[in-house]
């Protein structure tokens, strides 16, 4: 479970996340919305451990990632908005570095990385050093490095920017598959007929605020979420 | 895609209060020139000959530039981050090429500064006469002096990354061209100590001759002594035009060198159940990652394993030719040590060529900035703060602790210390780089740099690798001297237990500021 409690985050004396709470549930698919600097990627780094905060906590199963910053990240995995890899590593290498920090043992990590290398295409590519990728390759290789070693909570910010159509449709596969395990997946995206689809929940951020949040159903109504979130950002 | 709302990042009083340091120490080394300046003027004021030292110090510092300049006008110029979008752009290749070379320019400028404006000042001081003139022709020389190093620079270099650029392993081609430029150029200036002391006897005709060797110092003499508007004039236009037909030359190779730079080797298709999958412990596994960003960046590799290079050499050296190596000590009147002194603390004289490559070879200053945005990957991964800093203190000395070691071995067998002088010499050889790699990776987390269009910003301009070269400067004179004052006087097994005692509590010392503050920087950093 994911408890962002009274989670508030400056620069200077501007607030980029204002006082936010809400609480992922494991087996969520949660959506994160909201417009362009909104405080999305501020929030999710903030859960990730990247950024520090100023007032609040969060919780990731209990423990505070102000507290106890690796036990939380144990249970994490990130995938960014750009897909920030080390681009002078062949794949494969950096797929093990990833795996090494996160204590996957052999067998494991050798299974996962066939399985994901396969559904991702990418199979005859992981000798390759990553600069020699295009974006979705790049992305496809922080997919398959966030997966290897089966997190418990799934973080991605904007996850389908630059994937290939056939790849967007087997990471809402994956996510699916995940879910079913009772696993966390928590996403912010600015594609709302995937989100509305796909996901079970749904918060919206608007200038560091949350202003709704709760069950897809429950936000959406009748509507669509893309109708409902235009009548948010226009209030 | 989202943005993050560092555009909301206000510069706090620490960070300005930041700031004054590598002022600070930039105002300090100029009074510190300015200070030598003086001595040197005084020298020449009996003859009336001051007007030397500036052309002097014109020459010198060109060859400085020149030199640094040909490794750095490389990442600098060529396949930049902003490549993709200026090369999409209506801008001629030309301009984005003269941009380029300009930005390199200003920093020349504000290099050269800091070591030619104590001469200038110096002067006004020690000149039989002074006029106007003298100011309009120093400040014009001041912003004229870096066009020809940094285009001479950029030649070579574009000549090296053509060169490379044909071959698989690029990076590696790069490096071995421009070591054996710079080792070049270091052969040719040892060559020249003759030449250099011809001119200086031949004073006279010193304004003649410098002339001949390197115009813009020749005008300045020229200038200062007998100042010609239109000689000045002349001057400017010369260089101007040097720099334009320069660039507009440079501009009919330059994308098509660029191009082929971007050029990606696919490797040999391996079957996925053929990759090597292991497992290895999180610091080994930082420190392998670690070391191929060395190896990835040859500006990196370049800037820090010149020293090493250099110290292997000397080791070399002294061994073939020991005699000529103690006869050159003991004619350095300034360090008043006779034969006998010498012979009798060599093992102290491998302590000084371990601390003069130690603190010249700041890996660890530029480590966290070369991170850039995988900064982020870094934070999000479940490592200790400290496991990551020390493993980039690790990768440092695996890359350092080898050649000393390999050149001390080279000296013991011809210089023949104790054991135990050898053995607290190897341990010397792993607690002194140590020192500096601390002190490299406290400084850049004091001064982080992790948005840059290239390495060469990093780990040549950035205030972090300023701060490390000066404070290692300072360092080493501080180890020099007081190791002069002893030799001698202190048994040199005894000067080394001391050296070694003293060096494990600073290293202790450092230890306990990176894992207490410098981690509490790391943790601050964001991109």
């Amino acid at each position: 479970m994911i408890e962002i409690k009274n989670v508030t985050k400056k620069y200077g004396n501007k607030k980029a996340i204002d006082n936010i709470s809400f609480t992922v549930n494991d087996g969520d698919i949660f959506a994160f919305i909201g417009h362009n600097g909104a405080g999305k990627t501020t929030l999710i780094k903030s859960i990730v451990g990247i950024h520090d905060f100023d007032e609040g906590d969060i919780l990731i199963d209990g423990i505070s990632i102000k507290d106890n910053p690796v036990e939380c990240k144990k249970l994490m995995a990130f995938v960014p908005d750009n897909p920030e890899t080390y681009e002078h590593m062949k794949a494969i290498d950096y797929i093990n570095f990833i795996c090494d920090m996160y204590e996957v043992d052999l067998e494991t990590r050798t299974k996962n990385i066939k399985k994901y290398a396969k559904i991702f295409d990418m199979e005859d590519k992981l000798n390759d050093t990553i600069d020699s990728y295009s974006h979705g390759m790049k992305q496809k290789i922080v997919l398959i490095s966030a997966l290897a070693h089966n997190p418990k909570i799934l973080i991605m910010d904007e996850p389908f920017v630059g994937l290939d159509p056939k790849a967007v449709f087997d990471i809402k596969e994956i996510l699916n598959e995940m879910v079913k395990e009772d696993k966390i997946i928590f996403y912010s995206t600015h594609i709302l007929d995937v989100a509305e689809k796909l996901c079970t929940r749904v918060a919206i951020v608007k200038n560091g605020k949350l202003i709704k949040s709760g069950s897809m159903k429950e936000i959406k109504g009748d509507k669509s979420l893309e109708k409902v979130f235009m009548e948010l950002a226009d209030k | 895609m989202t943005s993050d709302m560092n555009i909301f990042k206000i510069k706090t009083k620490t960070k300005r209060l930041g700031t004054l340091l590598p002022v600070g120490i930039a105002l300090y080394l100029m009074f510190m020139i300015w200070g030598m300046a003086n001595e040197l003027f005084e020298k020449l004021v009996p003859t009336h000959m001051q007007y030397i030292l500036l052309p002097t110090s014109v020459f010198l510092v060109s060859i400085m530039t020149i030199m640094e300049g040909i490794y750095k006008a490389g990442p600098l110029i060529f396949n930049c981050k902003d490549d993709q979008l200026l090369f999409s752009l209506p801008i001629k290749k030309r301009t984005i090429l003269f941009i380029r070379i300009l930005k390199f320019y200003i920093f020349e400028l504000i290099f050269n500064s800091m070591f030619i404006i104590p001469f200038m000042v110096a002067y006004i001081r020690w000149a039989d006469s002074i006029n106007i003139t003298y100011l309009i022709t120093s400040i014009t020389m001041l912003f004229i002096l870096p066009i020809i190093p940094i285009i001479i620079s950029s030649i070579i270099s574009m000549i090296i990354t053509s060169l490379s650029s044909r071959f698989k392993y690029k990076n590696l081609v790069q490096i071995i061209i421009s070591m054996t430029f710079l080792v070049g150029i270091l052969y040719i200036s040892y060559n020249t100590e003759n030449l250099l002391k011809y001119l200086i006897k031949h004073a006279d005709s010193l304004n003649d001759l410098i002339t001949k060797i390197y115009y813009p110092a020749g005008v300045y003499a020229e200038l200062i002594t007998n100042f010609n508007i239109k000689t000045l004039l002349l001057f400017i236009i010369i260089n101007i035009c040097i720099f334009i037909v320069s660039i507009y030359i440079l501009s009919k190779f330059y994308f098509k060198v660029n191009s082929r730079l971007k050029k990606v080797i696919i490797s040999k298709k391996i079957n996925i159940n053929n990759l090597v999958i292991k497992k290895k412990s999180k610091t080994i596994s930082l420190i392998r990652k670690e070391i191929s960003t060395f190896f990835k960046t040859p500006v990196f590799i370049i800037n820090t394993g010149f020293a090493l290079l250099l110290f292997l050499v000397a080791t070399v050296m002294v061994s073939l030719r020991f005699d000529i190596t103690i006869e050159l000590i003991t004619k350095t009147k300034e360090l008043g040590l006779d034969k006998k002194v010498i012979t009798d603390n060599l093992s102290i004289f491998i302590f000084l060529l371990v601390s003069v490559t130690s603190y010249m070879t700041s890996i660890t200053s530029s480590v966290i900035s070369l991170e850039g945005k995988n900064i982020n990957i870094l934070k999000s991964l479940p490592i200790n703060t400290k496991t990551i800093l020390i493993s980039k203190i690790y990768s440092a000395l695996v890359l350092t602790t080898p050649i000393l070691i390999l050149g001390d071995i080279i000296l013991f067998i011809k210089l023949r210390p104790t054991i135990i002088e050898s053995l607290l010499l190897i341990i010397l050889s792993i607690l002194i780089p140590l020192v500096s790699h601390l002190i490299g990776i406290i400084i850049n987390l004091k001064y982080p740099k992790l948005d840059f269009e290239n390495s060469a910003e990093v780990v040549k301009q950035s205030t972090s690798s300023f701060v490390s070269v000066i404070l290692g400067m300072v360092l080493l004179m501080i180890t020099c001297t007081i190791t002069i004052k002893l030799i001698g006087n202190i048994e040199s097994l005894t000067f080394l237990l001391i050296a070694t005692i003293m060096y494990i509590v600073i290293d202790i010392i450092l230890y306990i500021y990176l894992i207490n503050k410098s981690v509490k920087d790391f943790n601050k950093l964001s991109i």
